[in-house]
């Protein structure tokens, strides 16, 4: 698990907190590797500290123990090699779409004419093409995630880390944005690590799935999926990797 | 982000309203309200000697004088001089320690009981200084208007600040951005732009009313022009220069007001 060369290392992180009632052990003894070009989702019940991992990993927050090493190098602070998605989108609300795909850029030595030809391209990757010059309080949830991914994108990142990024738009935006970002995964060829409490969209997304659980958060089981592309919920494969992910959230022994 | 009280939407009102830009339903009203307002006072007029309220038409007729001879713009360019500098400077330094303050925790909690202190000191109570360091001159006058735009401007921007958002700046880590300037400019600014830009809108107001506050010792300009008038008892002449001043802020609100929507197009 944590051998080397592993495009995304994560090893032995624990988090712990001073509560009220004695310290809290929100993660414990994390570990896992994501390959380069891998789609990697983490789920788990609420409470197992998910999102405090995707921010250790992020650099955003430290470990009490453990180390994040991203192509062998340690994480310690945020760095554009990390692209970051936010459920909540997080757009910078004063400037248009262009100019949030752009923010990354501005600090890079892409020249102008060049970045320009960048950000319009990412704006068609990401199917907002006509959208550059609104303002993020014009946009819908679903297309608000988008700019954010075209954000992400924009620097290059060697891994796109998702924190529940379509928590927030309604059932039919999500699967389309699904189908979107693994187009998107498809044609950039990035790693992405995609953090989500729905198992539904695990399995469909995913290449493995690693399954935490709570008290303390820790990785209960990895579950490759081995499966073709596109997903259908229908199918009787997709329902046995539902069930035992679900089954290994809920606690049931692996079978 | 509450930075429009409900004052603030009322003179907006007040200010398209009497424009008649907006709603002729209210420019009619407005205008009703002026005439109502201009007949009641012409109606106690009559009774009262002018020396204690003169007739709109006898003010009327002043103001034109006044307008006529030059003394106005004489006043209005004397009162500008340090009208100017002292809104520039106040606005600057307040919006400038504001940020400052309210970004690094450390320059906080050093100037906290200093801030504390002089606060509530009214720009006023500083005559003495003015005439100590600048002299009984525009320097000295602007330098009381500054006081007074400085701690509008440095609680707006302070509050401003304190309320951007934590994941606006992790974002901006994540793509790159690394040290507090950077942050300050490509983040924190802009995101508190809109309170900043009341605070400023607010302070350029203030600074009208410390015009006449600060000519008190005896820079010329409008507010001295009043005060002398009142010592004549030339109540005419005092409201001649009180309408001079209500509408030069006019003047310089609805102007910035244009310029804060027009930055502010993304809210």
């Amino acid at each position: 698990m944590t051998a080397h060369g592993t495009h995304v290392r994560v090893a032995d992180i624990a988090k712990h907190y001073e509560g009220t009632e004695g310290p809290i052990r929100a993660l414990e003894d994390v570990s896992f590797g994501v390959s380069e070009g891998e789609f990697v989702c983490l789920v788990g019940p609420s409470g197992c500290g998910k999102t405090t991992l995707f921010r250790i990993i992020a650099g955003l927050e430290s470990a009490t123990a453990g180390d994040v090493f991203l192509n062998d190098e340690r994480v310690d602070s945020p760095t554009p090699d990390m692209g970051v998605v936010f459920q909540e989108y997080h757009l910078f609300p004063w400037r248009t779409v262009r100019g949030n795909v752009a923010f990354g850029l501005e600090k890079s030595d892409v020249a102008g004419e060049k970045r320009g030809e960048r950000v319009d391209r990412l704006i068609e990757l990401v199917g907002l093409e006509g959208f550059g010059d609104s303002y993020p309080k014009e946009l819908s949830g679903g297309m608000k995630q988008r700019v954010a991914i075209a954000r992400a994108l924009a620097v290059d990142p060697d891994l796109l880390l998702m924190d529940e990024p379509f928590g927030a738009v309604d059932a039919q935006t999500r699967e389309m944005l699904q189908t979107e970002l693994l187009d998107i995964w498809r044609e950039t060829k990035k790693t992405v690590l995609f953090v989500t409490h729905d198992v539904e969209e695990a399995v469909k997304l995913a290449d493995r799935i690693v399954v935490m659980a709570k008290e303390p958060g820790r990785v209960r089981e990895v579950v490759d999926v081995d499966m073709s592309r596109p997903r259908v919920r229908s199918d009787a494969e997709f329902g046995r990797y539902y069930e035992r992910v679900l089954g290994l959230i809920r606690g049931e022994r692996a079978v | 982000m509450a930075t429009k009280t409900d004052v603030d939407e009322a003179f907006d009102g007040y200010v398209e309203g009497s424009l008649g830009a907006i709603d002729p339903r209210r420019a009619v009203l407005g205008t009703a309200g002026i005439a109502g307002f201009l007949a009641l006072w012409w109606a106690v007029s009559l009774t009262q000697p002018a020396f204690v309220l003169p007739s709109p038409a006898a003010v009327g007729e002043t103001f034109y004088a006044e307008a006529a001879s030059g003394e106005m713009a004489t006043a209005i360019g004397q009162s500008v001089r340090h009208w100017i500098p002292g809104a520039a400077i106040g606005t600057g330094l307040g919006v400038a320690a504001g940020v400052g303050l309210a970004w690094s925790s450390l320059a906080d909690d050093v100037s906290a009981p200093i801030v504390r202190t002089l606060r509530p000191v009214p720009p006023l109570a500083l005559i003495g200084f003015a005439i100590a360091w600048f002299g009984i001159n525009h320097a000295g006058a602007a330098f009381i208007i500054a006081v007074g735009a400085f701690w509008i401007n440095f609680y707006a921007a302070y509050g401003g600040v304190e309320g951007v958002s934590e994941d606006l700046l992790d974002v901006a880590r994540s793509l790159g951005v690394e040290g507090d300037f950077e942050l300050l400019r490509s983040v924190v600014v802009p995101a508190a732009s809109p309170e900043i830009l009341t605070g400023i809108r607010t302070g350029i107001g203030r600074c009208w009313m410390l015009v006449v506050a600060s000519e008190i010792f005896g820079v010329p300009g409008i507010g001295r022009r009043i005060l002398r008038a009142s010592n004549n008892l030339q109540v005419d002449v005092v409201i001649a220069y009180i309408l001079v001043l209500s509408l030069l802020f006019l003047l310089v609100d609805v102007s910035f007001r244009a310029v804060q929507r027009r930055l502010l197009a993304w809210r």
